[in-house]
């Protein structure tokens, strides 16, 4: 019966049905299985195959990755209410977008799909600068900044993840705490994430969910 | 023969010494006058002026009429335009704030007489006089499925784009293709030859070509119907969309393509063939750390796969302001000695 739930919410993720998929929850929920089951059998694997499916195919398109995105968010809120226990979360990061930069759609795939993969995700919003992510990576004990960036000045300014970077530095945290950076440019090359002092980079949202708990990983044993 | 006559030879397959080298140096102008870019982009006549002077310096067969992103949404409502002394300037204020202000919402009855047209105006006379029967003179315009992007968010939008409420999505883009007809219209009268048609949301890196098909396409036809497509250049926003070429020859008739320099060129160029204008364009983002000779090397390349059979044009993308200049003047010598035709 699992299975056939799996195939049925895979399915309407991939072709952006939001409302399919909740069906299928519901039904799912219906029929008896957990709230954590939801969570864990369904939607945790249906983002992890969908990273797959993007590692293989980078064609896919960004409304499958904000569906995934949103769907999974949306569907883990719900069940996190009704898990009998809190989950163990894997880490903490903090994202925003770049200083100068008011473009949110990526961060916002990202944070969808992190919160899925049990993340705590601390959402600064736009237009951030580095001092204030350091300051709250800090403060929040996080694992991770991730800097998002959409036009290539925001990317490489010094006044962004550059200055996130010799932040880190000054402040002896590098070892604690990893950047990871993401945005067009960087999918035009592949390199800049070097330039601009980035631990890690991906070139859409829904990897850089991946690539967030690999860093993570690597700080939090 | 004058850029404006190669240009047209290389779109009807027609005999020209060379291939047309166009080049977009949109942000750069602010610099080459010694101005902060808002007081810059602020008076049409600056933004002419900069545009001659750099035509001139390196030779390439276009210009641009004023234009960064929020300048239509200047035109509509918005309020503040964050602009960047390193960079290109970013919408601030968003019009539509929240789905009840899509009602409220309305397109001037003549957007040409919006004080905020005025300095577009007065930039594209500048350069009419000047160039205009020499040289194509280009302009920008953003298709009714991507401006709302710049009115709401493009996160916003997406949500409202896939998942509705779809009577109010609609009335929106109806409004959207409303002012670009009028924009067109505004941009055709004072003298634009090429019209690049920028509409990301035709790209199969946005949507399925399902979603293309059924919701997009009508909106682009509607978009385009009043003066047709003969001088109109289909362009994603950089992404690739070599998988519609065929339906946008078909459905649009567009000739002229702008191909991402992440799509595979050789492709797009056998898509289109002879049927148009195929448009190879520079990674130019990989250009601020590139050498000279990288920058050469990678023209080169470009104008190999494309050049061979005519029907082929080399331009730039979004042309960052860190590009050295040195790289500018290697990428436009290296495209006019390449792009030689026998």
């Amino acid at each position: 019966m699992l299975e056939a739930y799996i195939q049925s919410y895979n399915e309407a993720v991939f072709e952006t049905d939001k409302q399919a998929a909740l069906d299928v929850v519901n039904r799912a929920l219906a029929d008896g299985l957990s709230p954590e089951d939801i969570v864990f059998k369904l939607v945790i694997p249906a983002v992890e195959l969908m990273m797959a499916f993007i590692e293989k195919d980078p064609d896919a398109n960004l409304a499958q990755h904000f569906m995934t995105a949103q769907i999974a968010a949306d569907v883990t809120e719900k069940m996190l209410e009704k898990f009998s226990n809190p989950p163990e979360m894997i880490g903490r990061v903090i994202i925003g977008a770049a200083y100068g930069d008011l473009h949110s759609l990526g961060k916002r795939i990202v944070t969808g799909c992190l919160k899925s993969l049990m993340v705590d995700v601390v959402d600064l919003g736009t237009n951030v600068s580095a001092e204030k992510f350091v300051e709250t990576a800090i403060a929040e004990d996080a694992q991770v900044i991730a800097v998002s960036a959409m036009m290539v000045h925001t990317a490489t300014s010094d006044r962004g993840s550059l200055r996130v970077r010799s932040l880190l530095q000054e402040q002896g945290l590098e070892h604690k705490i990893k950047l990871a950076v993401g945005g067009a440019p960087y999918r035009f090359d592949p390199e800049l994430y070097l330039a601009v002092g980035a631990d890690a980079w991906a070139p859409d949202g829904v990897t850089a969910a991946k690539v967030i708990v690999d860093l993570i990983r690597e700080v939090k044993p | 023969m004058t850029p404006l006559q190669i240009l047209t030879a290389a779109k009807n397959g027609n005999p020209a010494p060379r291939i047309p080298v166009f080049c977009n140096l949109l942000d750069q102008g602010a610099r080459e006058l010694g101005l902060s870019p808002k007081d810059f982009f602020g008076n049409g006549e600056y933004v002419a002026d900069a545009q001659l002077r750099m035509q001139k310096r390196y030779g390439y067969d276009n210009v641009w009429s004023l234009h960064y992103v929020g300048k239509e949404a200047e035109l509509l409502g918005c309020q503040e335009i964050l602009f960047a002394d390193d960079g290109a300037p970013n919408v601030a204020d968003f019009v539509i704030k929240n789905l009840d202000d899509i009602a409220k919402f309305e397109i001037p009855a003549d957007i040409t007489k919006h004080p905020a047209w005025q300095s577009i105006a007065d930039c594209m006379t500048i350069l009419n006089s000047e160039l205009g029967a020499t040289h194509p003179l280009c302009a920008y315009v953003t298709a009714s499925t991507t401006l709302p992007a710049i009115l709401m968010g493009m996160d916003k939008w997406m949500e409202l784009f896939l998942l509705g409420p779809f009577d109010l999505r609609d009335e929106l883009l109806r409004k959207c293709s409303d002012f670009f007809q009028q924009q067109i219209a505004g941009l055709r009268k004072l003298g634009a030859k090429v019209l690049i048609y920028s509409t990301p949301f035709g790209s199969p890196y946005f949507l399925s070509r399902k979603q293309i098909e059924t919701t997009v396409m009508p909106w682009m036809q509607r978009d385009l119907r009043p003066g047709g497509t003969e001088d109109i250049v289909y362009y994603c926003g950089m992404a690739p969309f070599n998988d519609v070429i065929d339906l946008v020859l078909d459905e649009l008739q567009i000739a002229s393509h702008y191909i991402s320099p992440l799509a595979n060129l050789a492709e797009a160029k056998q898509r289109i063939n002879s049927r148009g204008l195929t448009c190879g364009v520079i990674d130019d983002i990989k250009m601020i750390h590139w050498s000279e000779a990288q920058t050469r090397a990678e023209v080169k390349r470009i104008i190999e796969i494309g050049k061979t059979g005519g029907h082929f044009l080399f331009g730039t993308g979004v042309m960052p302001l860190a590009v050295p200049e040195t790289n500018i003047r290697a990428m436009i010598d290296a495209a006019f000695e390449y792009g030689r035709l026998p």
